[in-house]
């Protein structure tokens, strides 16, 4: 299955045109799918990258939110929020694999650098579970903290020992200690806090507030807010640029993404003239299209960043909120290339 | 052909309303939620401005269709409409969505709390998807299974609304109106709509009825129910009379003497007849159906004049009609020495 995947994307490479002409999986190879998950419709929409049409859409369960691959990239996971399971993927063609029932609430997950925890983040019954993952689908249950409220992202330093939640309704991030499974500390960042993102060796953790137009950078190890770097109108989501100094934030009333300098800790850029609610974003290989779910307008959009544009708006189901490739960009900015290769992001 | 025909209508009246749903939302909603600081609802209140545009265009549908349908087949004739105003406005409070939005900021947030307390401590909901995994991936079948569970809560929600006499004195509202029209359906107490808001939302969370098809089961519903109070001379027929509930069926339910008072049939013990919603089976299963006697005057039996009656005021006016009932049911539940002599209403639980 690989081969065939990398004989496709070599095809694609080398005759672009071809590859738009001609649907990889009408030429009998895998398709590159681009896996979105519409949370309103309760189904995940599969548009072939090189056509950028949609190819598939199925139901998949109740408001699946977020998703990513497991530490050995052979599994997408779907989180259903209301659905109170995960569905398993597969990450190159986005076919369903498998499900795995009686995980609550699963709002957001992730897991640490050092792939020994899952942590799920249940919005809506303001706890975060802590799961020891033993690999494969493998999980076990090793602690519920409840944690008010509205535990919504999440972000890991390098070393697995701290994971930073933010707490939207009460205005706060949460570190927690994984190795004992207790909260540090919450300390007050703003209005809404949502992503949550570490800078190159952990340096600085960034916090997006929905509630306002900033992005609050945090000396965590000292738990003091530094810097307010104004971004747009509700700033929501991260996304690395994989050049180790910029990262992208998504304005979701702005209508826009915002570009930021993570070692000048200031804004260097906007990319304008979206359409309504730009949330979660996937950034391709050669770094050059930036994939992005409208959470609002029933649309995905690609973003040229060479041009800084809007290039295309695709159809797909209501409120798209998780995207992801499989051929894509690193993720993470405070991860070394070999955590990369094994923690993929959390959209 | 014709499912094509019906495919595109559908998909054309699901993109519109989609369309309005983010107009709306991104040109009013979300900026009053970022100005006065309300953006950890931001997703919520995105999905909460579906139902203000799926229920004006609702009401519109359900306005040109049914309209016409009572100007042409009327059952009864009316000197004029003045007494049906006060019922607009209970459908555009009801279906515009602001019983929800109250709900919502109400009692939502006691919800999320129970729930959370409940799966802390293991106690989980019945999700019928997990008992019946087809239900996934067969969103039709889903929806009339949550559907038919849904009605069958109602059918007894229904009955227990005539049955306990604290909660009668509120449905009174429902039944106070003598001329039924197409508008009477959301004509209820608020205290009342607030409590069947809480009871259905509680169920559909306990059977994990998706978001998205509790919006399209509270529409088809609402859209039913209205045909059902609409003044037309209609029938389904005697099969189709026994499969869905008909404007004969449920007028039935409001006559007086028949629907909600005690001495007709089996009423003794029934406190009244045709509670279905949807559905009449419930009402065959249960014996409290009644599809042979022919329409009756509609209202309660203590509102008519002397000697027939008693006279009693239930309200002209919206406010009239919501302090009223209030204040039978709080006479209701005082204690009986304080009762004083005609203060509750005549038909059903308060006989």
């Amino acid at each position: 299955m690989r081969r065939q995947f990398l004989k496709a994307a070599a095809s694609a490479a080398l005759a672009p045109a071809l590859a738009r002409a001609i649907p990889a999986w009408a030429a009998g190879l895998p398709p590159d799918v681009v896996v979105v998950l519409n949370s309103g419709d309760a189904t995940i929409s599969l548009i072939e990258q090189s056509t950028r049409r949609v190819v598939q859409t199925f139901p998949v369960g109740k408001e699946p939110h977020h998703l990513m691959a497991t530490p050995d990239n052979k599994l997408l996971i779907v989180a259903n929020a209301v659905g109170n399971d995960l569905v398993f993927l597969n990450p190159i063609s986005g076919q369903p694999e498998g499900t795995r029932a009686g995980i609550e609430d699963p709002y957001q997950i992730g897991f640490s650098p050092d792939k020994q925890w899952f942590l799920t983040n249940c919005l809506r019954l303001n706890r975060v579970d802590l799961y020891r993952y033993l690999g494969g689908r493998s999980l076990q249950l090793v602690k519920r903290m409840p944690l008010d409220a509205l535990p919504s992202h999440m972000a890991f330093t390098a070393d697995s020992a701290i994971a930073f939640i933010s707490l939207q309704q009460t205005n706060e991030v949460a570190a927690l200690h994984l190795p004992t499974q207790t909260l540090l500390w919450t300390l007050k960042v703003g209005e809404t806090p949502a992503g949550v993102w570490l800078t190159p060796q952990d340096q600085t953790l960034l916090v997006a507030l929905t509630g306002a137009d900033a992005v609050m950078a945090v000396d965590w190890r000292n738990r003091q807010v530094v810097k307010r770097i104004v971004t747009g109108r509700a700033a929501h989501n991260f996304r690395s640029m994989a050049d180790g100094r910029h990262v992208l934030v998504s304005n979701r009333v702005a209508d826009s993404i915002s570009i930021l300098d993570m070692q000048a800790l200031s804004k260097v850029g906007d990319i304008t003239g979206l359409r309504p609610g730009p949330d979660d974003m996937e950034l391709s290989a050669d770094r050059r299209w930036l994939w992005t779910t409208f959470r609002f307008d029933r649309t995905v959009g690609v973003i040229d960043l060479q041009a800084r544009k809007l290039v295309d708006v695709i159809e797909v189901g209501k409120s798209p909120h998780g995207i992801y490739f499989y051929d894509r960009a690193p993720f993470y900015d405070n991860l070394s290339p070999a955590q990369q290769a094994h923690v993929p992001r959390a959209a | 052909m014709f499912d094509a025909l019906l495919n595109t209508a559908s998909l054309a009246l699901t993109n519109a309303v989609g369309d309005a749903q983010t107009w709306l939302f991104v040109t009013l909603v979300q900026p009053l939620l970022y100005q006065f600081h309300f953006m950890d609802m931001d997703d919520l209140a995105y999905d909460g401005t579906l139902w203000v545009v799926a229920g004006a265009v609702q009401v519109a549908v359900i306005y040109l269709i049914l309209r016409p349908l009572e100007a042409v087949r009327p059952l009864e004739h009316w000197a004029d409409r003045k007494a049906v105003r006060v019922d607009v406005i209970y459908t555009l409070i009801n279906r515009l969505g602001l019983v929800g939005l109250v709900f919502f900021l109400v009692l939502q947030p006691a919800f999320d709390n129970l729930q959370a307390w409940l799966r802390l401590y293991g106690m989980v909901n019945l999700n019928l998807d997990e008992l019946l995994p087809h239900m996934r991936t067969h969103a039709l079948l889903g929806f009339v299974i949550y559907l038919v569970v849904l009605d069958f809560a109602g059918y007894w929600y229904h009955r227990w609304q005539h049955q306990i006499q604290w909660w009668w004195e509120l449905h009174a509202v429902h039944h106070s109106q003598r001329q039924l029209s197409l508008w009477s359906d959301d004509r209820n107490h608020l205290l009342d709509d607030a409590l069947q808001q809480a009871f259905f939302a509680a169920l559909a969370l306990l059977i994990g009825v998706p978001p998205g098809q509790f919006v399209a089961l509270t529409l088809m519903g609402g859209a039913l129910q209205s045909l059902q109070h609409a003044n037309i001379r209609m029938r389904f027929g005697p099969w189709g009379e026994r499969l869905l509930v008909s404007p004969r069926f449920h007028r039935l339910h409001h006559a007086i003497g028949y629907g909600h008072e005690l001495g007709h049939q089996n009423n003794a013990r029934l406190y009244g007849c045709n509670f279905g919603v949807l559905f009449p089976w419930w009402d065959m299963l249960f014996r409290s159906a009644d599809f042979s006697t022919p329409p009756q005057p509609v209202g309660i039996r203590d509102q008519l004049p002397p000697p027939q009656g008693r006279g009693v005021d239930y309200g002209r006016g919206f406010w009239a009609q919501q302090g009223l009932g209030l204040r039978r049911m709080v006479r209701r539940l005082m204690p009986p020495r304080s009762l004083g002599a005609g203060s509750n209403s005549g038909d059903a639980a308060g006989v």
